[in-house]
């Protein structure tokens, strides 16, 4: 995790130049392939796995957003 | 997408809110510089605006985000093992409720023993544009938020 790029990816100000590169959808996972895993935390602090959560059930809606 | 979380929690849905970076920063909920303002604002994401499904926060550098698009709100939906079947690249209760109900229907077939193999498909789906919303949204994140985004789409 480097220094650059925590603080483009927390861009801190909202214009093009900072948050049109992560704009990648079209670069995301397919569809019908396993999907990466990666750690996620609760907000205690806890950590679980992406994966934890999708195989809990037999469908997981994933929603992506912040609060802004 | 509370409400769809509890209509299909019987039927064996998972749902879940996974916190990212700020899209659109402002002098009240700034961009994130640790874990713990991470999991600060994550947690105004359910006293503040009301999200009633479990949170769950990524890494600071968003590993898991960028892996998956990094776009500001998409929404993904996984089968058991790890499988993504559906993803928009904007979150819609409505789109995303059409899917749900496709796939439960698709689990009932296979459970009355109907033969199916998967297939692609690509569909352009259309929401409400609400800019009061949107512009109530902005200004609750601070003044600077609600400026950046006029200026951004001025031109």
């Amino acid at each position: 995790m480097t220094a650059d790029l925590l603080s483009r990816y927390n861009y801190d100000e909202f214009v093009p130049a900072k948050f049109k590169p992560w704009m990648r959808f079209d670069e995301s996972p397919p569809l019908g392939s396993k999907a990466p895993d990666f750690p996620l935390w609760t907000l205690e602090g806890a950590e679980t796995s992406l994966a934890a959560v999708w195989s809990a059930h037999s469908y997981t809606v994933v929603e992506f957003g912040s609060f802004t | 997408m509370n409400a769809i979380a509890d209509r299909y929690a019987e039927a064996g849905l998972g749902s879940i809110f996974l916190y990212t970076n700020e899209a659109h920063p402002g002098e009240y909920y700034p961009h994130l510089t640790s874990m713990q303002q991470k999991r600060r604002h994550a947690a105004a994401l359910r006293d503040v605006l009301g999200v009633s499904r479990p949170i769950l926060v990524d890494s600071l550098d968003g590993a898991c985000h960028r892996a998956y698009g990094s776009m500001p709100n998409m929404t993904w939906i996984f089968n058991q093992a790890g499988t993504p079947i559906y993803k928009s690249d904007w979150t819609d209760s409505h789109s995303v409720e059409n899917a749900i109900q496709y796939f439960l229907q698709v689990l009932e077939r296979r459970r009355s023993q109907e033969r199916m193999a998967p297939f692609r498909v690509e569909r352009l789906d259309y929401r409400i544009q609400d800019q009061n919303q949107f512009y109530a949204g902005l200004e609750r994140n601070g003044p600077k938020a609600v400026t950046e985004f006029r200026h951004a789409f001025r031109s």
